[in-house]
């Protein structure tokens, strides 16, 4: 298994580019991650201790995704996070089911498609922009850009070994 | 929480270089040497033997231009003995943690003669003539060490059950 993908550049030199070229990457790799395996493995807490699993993942996943770009570059705080009853952030324990597999991979779809939308009105000179976290820190659009590209990129390591675990693929 | 592009980078790095340190804190080198997602090689000793290298790689070769000095780990010929010839001794341990630390030292050096300026310039990166700006060597060496941290992550929690570091 390969944990590390190679540098590839990014075809676009651009700032924003890059960000984007990157998090689509750590997408792709994830939903590689989790390819080819039946529910029961999705759910499974394959490297125990540890209770992640690599549906946990895209549901935790979703919600990142629903936090960052809804609540934070697009600024609405007032709206409750995803899963807002959910005090492990995603990780609970799920039924291994088709339907609730599907279920999580259609909104972690539905968050990447918002997101991309998101990006799409974004701009080089947009980076700087001053934005507010849910605690009312600052921060701004670049600094959340690459915060989710090493979010993802450290869940995935989390993938790597979770997958590993399941077919050693 | 920094808004300059550089200045974002260099946090970044910095955050994953201290959550690497805090991994491998506290632990025996026989600790640090176990293999503890078989049938994986890898290792905490292993990682912290990697990202030295990665470092020397990416600053010391390819944005300094220092090609004429020994490749760290690369000995044997064994393109992953910086994982697979790990035997778990003390030495090997300090050994591991002064190179790292001698790689980031220099790393940190080029680093300040940069701004936001010189983002964009490009380098070569491979003989196929493709280039890479110093702006996605730095977002990959960010994503490169986030990954590995989320690899170290698994491991120690296997060896004694420490999360969140």
């Amino acid at each position: 298994m390969t944990l590390t993908g190679r540098f590839e550049p990014s075809p676009d030199k651009g700032e924003l580019a890059t960000y984007r070229f990157y998090l689509d990457g750590h997408r792709r790799i994830l939903e590689t991650r989790c390819a080819g395996l039946t529910p029961e493995q999705l759910a499974e807490h394959s490297m125990p201790p540890s209770e992640l699993s690599l549906l946990g993942l895209v549901r935790h996943l979703a919600r990142v995704e629903h936090y960052w770009f809804r609540m934070v570059i697009d600024e609405h705080l007032d709206q409750p996070r995803l899963d807002d009853d959910d005090p492990t952030g995603g990780f609970r324990s799920i039924a291994p089911t088709p339907e609730s597999v599907a279920e999580a991979f259609s909104r972690w779809d539905e968050q990447i498609a918002y997101a991309e939308a998101c990006l799409d009105g974004l701009a080089d000179t947009d980076l700087a922009a001053p934005r507010r976290d849910r605690h009312g820190e600052a921060t701004c659009v670049r600094d959340v850009l690459v915060h989710l590209v090493e979010e993802y990129a450290r869940h995935n390591g989390h993938a790597d070994l979770l997958r590993e675990a399941l077919d050693a693929r | 929480m920094h808004t300059g592009e550089l200045a974002t980078y260099r946090d970044y790095l910095d955050h994953y270089r201290g959550v690497i340190e805090r991994q491998c804190a506290d632990l025996t080198p026989d600790q640090l040497a176990t293999r503890a997602a078989q049938p994986s090689t890898l290792s905490l000793l292993g990682l912290l033997r990697h990202l030295a290298m990665v470092e020397q790689t990416w600053f010391a070769r390819a944005l300094l231009g220092i090609t004429d000095e020994p490749r760290l780990f690369r000995e044997s010929g064994d393109p992953d003995e910086e994982f697979n010839a790990i035997t778990g001794t003390r030495d090997e341990v300090d050994e591991a943690f002064a190179a790292w630390r001698e790689q980031i030292t220099r790393a940190d050096a080029w680093l300040e003669t940069q701004s936001d300026a010189t983002m964009a310039e490009e380098l070569a990166f491979n003989r196929d003539g493709r280039v890479a700006t110093k702006r996605e060597v730095l977002i990959h060496l960010i994503e490169e060490y986030a990954r590995h941290a989320g690899h170290a992550d698994l491991l120690r929690e296997r060896i004694d059950g420490r999360i969140g570091l």
